[in-house]
């Protein structure tokens, strides 16, 4: 007898009431609600997986390479100063050393160039323990106060750093601005003077659409709890590329940013001298400062996580491709071997 | 009684090599009693009869039961003596019996006690039940059992209306049990489980986070990518998953019934396949922070700009969509353009979302069109989603191997058939007959009633031909069809609507 649509249990009440008008109750056929959508069924064969494997491995490890080497070619000098920079009679009482005015703040040291650097080479500041990924830091800002000049009013999630004590807007206001770093780096090689050019330091975005044209900071760490540098109020905000990088809050507590770019070639050995203003007080949190150097290529800077983890992978892929060929020629089993279906497999007891 | 076991006969729920337990109201002793007429004597002794029956036929079964290869054992009960068997004295004697039993036919029961049968059974050898009937004296049946199925039709729709499951014909019930039930199982036991693994990913990478937020409770993505990741991201695969998902099809799913042993091992549902969904959503959150944290600590691209942590966890959410979207397609068995659609559109529509929310939104401000601008977001796009899904896909490739399911390997033993519905085949009658197939099939449908004219022999196509026409289905007539009809006595009714 035919079948009719055999999938259709519960499809509306039975063959229905054949009456001289004929209606039946049998719901519309449609291939979605019946499932009969036409479909691909995949099995994963050991064909497909060694060919998988193969493919992940010939792409990956070539990608790898290049990502390694792009990375091998940077030069990256790394230079902790924070302890450095201490004079030796302030050497227990760093805190005190930072927080006075009176003391002297200019620390000149020198390194040298262990490569040649092509420019341009970028400077950064890396601080180590500095949270800005903390909850409270991050959300103690006003978006809207620093792209217009009317929205001048600090909202409440810039707490303390909203109002000056007399009810006067700060601009711009947070924790994240006043905190700004304020470190400054000044670099002589063979008594030259090497330009730090701090233009262009920032995202492009951030200039155009986050920090407005016509927004001057205002009453800015007017108070007597200093956090950091001091602006000049005489720049639109979108000019103040410092403050535009710092703003950016990192995700680890271990980050860099970008302080300037040197325009110049260092070649190897040469000395660098560095006349740095060690202004920031990362000391009352076991903070560390450091100075970067680095050149960058067309992926960034030096960093080898990415084109080792490509290597790894691709290189773990062939192995694995391998093992599998191994392991697939010396236990093969048949595709499709009624052998293996478990009611065939335990001849006794079929219901357990 | 007779009338029972011939009916039990003809379903195949007895047969000639089983042996026959017979537990009956009408043998000479209780006949004897029966016409003393004294009630509380007859009640007495059918209850002394129903007790010594029944042990009687619970020590042979044992004995059968402990010779591994004795015939199959059926018991015959009828409804008075099912009244004394349901004592609580008696109980569990009938119980242990019946469970050894592969058949009980009980005659001649009223609707307590089809119930009272289905709960002894419910609760006393604590299995799910399935109870199956078409009237209103089944009702009581089906709400006892742990699933009632409702027959609707000849007689009205109280059974349907108390039952859980409805279906048309008796015959559906295979369908229903072996294709849909199986297909039911398989669906909800992956949709839950992925909708954990799912959630579990998405919300690890966040938890590896607070580690180095100083546990000030700093998200790591924006709210609305949070918000909207189970609403628009990542909702849709997996309803069309619940909805579309075969491991094999229906006719394959009839044809290896004990395929339906799977549900009944829970073997997609275990503690072990939970664990392994969570190790995967555990390492796959490591790699989704670590790889995307460590790969972004120095600068981005060749003008050296840093990330922020609005980039970093952009580029990490990102890959988790992905990720988490791509594993749908992986455990899929079969997959229709409605899979592809609903994946493709997920990925698309986070893209979609987040380019125009980093226009609106200060604090993700640009944030796509920044990351998008380094080589690095490419690479790490096609590395992170990989290793992510690597070690899944080699736990499939070594489970579907050296482990299969069973399912697995019937769809290899059928793997190079045409789909059962597909018209290739033409293994079910569809759309695409033949003309005479065609006639046949709509012949065949026509409601057979007894002829109104009298004195003629009937010649089959002639006379449906007739009908065929009343009903609207087009049957050439034959030439003495004509004949006949020219000669009619009476003029031929319309017939009647039939009863079914």
């Amino acid at each position: 007898m035919a079948d009719r649509g055999g999938t259709g249990s519960g499809g509306g009440g039975g063959q229905g009431a054949l009456e001289t008008a004929k209606k039946s109750r049998k719901p519309k056929y449609s291939r979605f609600s019946q499932q009969e959508l036409p479909a691909c069924k995949p099995i994963l064969t050991p064909g497909w997986v060694i060919t998988t494997f193969i493919s992940i491995g010939v792409v990956f490890i070539p990608i790898g390479l290049a990502s390694l080497f792009a990375s091998q070619r940077v030069t990256e000098i790394v230079y902790q100063y924070d302890s450095d920079c201490i004079p030796p009679e302030f050497s227990d009482d760093s805190v005190e050393f930072i927080k006075s005015d009176k003391t002297n703040k200019t620390c000149t040291r020198t390194i040298t160039v262990p490569k040649q650097m092509k420019s341009p080479i970028y400077v950064y500041y890396q601080l180590n323990n500095f949270y800005q990924n903390h909850r409270r830091y991050v959300k103690s800002r006003d978006d809207k106060q620093l792209w217009r000049k009317e929205d001048e009013t600090s909202s409440q999630e810039c707490k303390p750093e909203d109002f000056t004590a007399n009810g006067q807007p700060i601009v711009p206001c947070g924790l994240i601005a006043w905190s700004l770093f304020n470190d400054t780096y000044k670099f002589r090689v063979n008594d030259k003077v090497l330009e730090v050019n701090k233009k262009n330091i920032a995202w492009s975005s951030d200039r155009d659409h986050k920090f407005g044209s016509d927004v001057y900071p205002k009453n800015f760490q007017s108070g007597t709890l200093i956090g950091g540098g001091k602006l000049n109020s005489s720049i639109p905000l979108n000019q103040q590329e410092d403050l535009i990088v710092w703003m950016r809050p990192a995700a680890l507590p271990t980050f860099r940013k970008l302080y300037g770019k040197i325009e110049t070639d260092l070649e190897a050995n040469d000395k660098i001298n560095i006349v740095i203003e060690n202004n920031y007080n990362t000391y009352s949190f076991g903070g560390k400062k450091k100075l970067v150097l680095s050149t960058t290529s067309w992926m960034g800077g030096k960093n080898d996580f990415l084109g080792l983890a490509y290597l790894t992978v691709g290189g773990l892929c062939l192995f694995l491709a391998i093992s599998f060929i191994l392991v697939y020629v010396l236990k093969p089993r048949p595709l499709g071997d009624p052998s293996y279906l478990s009611w065939n497999r335990n001849a006794a007891g079929i219901l357990n | 009684m007779e009338t029972a076991i011939n009916i039990a006969y003809a379903c195949k729920l007895i047969s000639n090599e089983m042996k026959q337990f017979i537990i009956s109201s009408e043998t000479d002793v209780i006949r004897e009693v029966e016409e003393r007429g004294d009630q509380v004597e007859l009640a007495r002794v059918m209850k002394e009869e129903v007790k010594k029956e029944l042990k009687k036929c619970l020590e042979e079964a044992q004995q059968y039961f402990n010779t591994l290869s004795g015939p199959k054992l059926a018991l015959v009960i009828d409804g008075k003596c099912l009244m004394y068997a349901l004592d609580p004295s008696l109980r569990v004697m009938l119980l242990n019996l019946s469970l050894n039993c592969n058949s009980v036919v009980c005659c001649r029961v009223s609707p307590l006690q089809k119930a009272q049968v289905t709960t002894l059974v419910k609760k006393g050898a604590r299995k799910i039940t399935l109870s199956i009937g078409d009237g209103a004296n089944d009702v009581s049946m089906i709400q006892a059992a742990h699933v009632g199925v409702g027959i609707s039709g000849l007689e009205g729709m109280q059974a349907v209306m108390a039952s859980d499951f409805a279906i048309a014909q008796f015959r559906f019930l295979s369908d229903l049990l072996l294709v849909h039930g199986r297909w039911s199982y398989l669906r909800i036991c992956k949709v839950v489980t992925y909708f954990f693994y799912k959630n579990l990913t998405f919300t690890l990478t966040q938890f590896w986070f607070t580690f180095q937020t100083g546990f000030s409770g700093q998200r790591f993505y924006d709210d609305w990518f949070q918000s909207l990741y189970n609403v628009m991201f990542t909702s849709l695969p997996v309803i069309i998953y619940g909805l579309l998902e075969k491991d094999v099809s229906a006719s394959l799913s009839k044809k290896y019934p004990q395929l339906y042993m799977e549900g009944i091992r829970n073997s997609f549902f275990k503690w072990r396949v939970v664990a392994m969904w969570a190790f995967s959503a555990i390492y796959q959150s490591l790699i989704f922070y670590y790889f995307v944290t460590d790969s972004t600590s120095t600068g981005q691209n060749s003008s050296g700009k840093m990330f922020g942590l609005w980039d970093v966890s952009t580029v990490a959410f990102t890959c988790v969509v992905v990720t988490v979207n791509l594993r749908l397609l992986m455990m899929c068995n079969s997959m229709t353009r409605w899979h592809y659609i609903s994946v493709g559109g997920s990925v698309l529509a986070w893209f979609v979302f987040v380019f125009v929310y980093s226009l609106i939104r200060e604090n993700v401000l640009y944030v796509i069109y920044v990351i998008m601008s380094t080589f690095y977001f490419y690479l790490s796009f096609l590395l992170v989603p990989t290793v992510a899904l690597l070690l899944d896909f080699i736990h499939q490739g070594i489970q579907r191997w050296f482990f299969p399911y069973d399912y697995q390997v019937v769809q290899e033993i059928h793997r190079n058939e045409p789909d059962g519905y597909l018209r290739a085949g033409g293994l079910e009658i569809s759309n695409h007959l033949t003309p005479d197939e065609a006639r046949s099939f709509a012949i065949s449908q026509l409601p057979r009633e007894t002829s109104k004219h009298t004195g003629f022999a009937f010649d089959s196509p002639g006379y449906e031909s007739f009908f065929a026409a009343q009903q609207g289905v087009y049957v050439p007539q034959k030439a003495w069809d004509v004949v006949r009809r020219a000669s009619m006595r009476s003029k031929a009714k319309a017939p009647l609507p039939p009863k079914r």
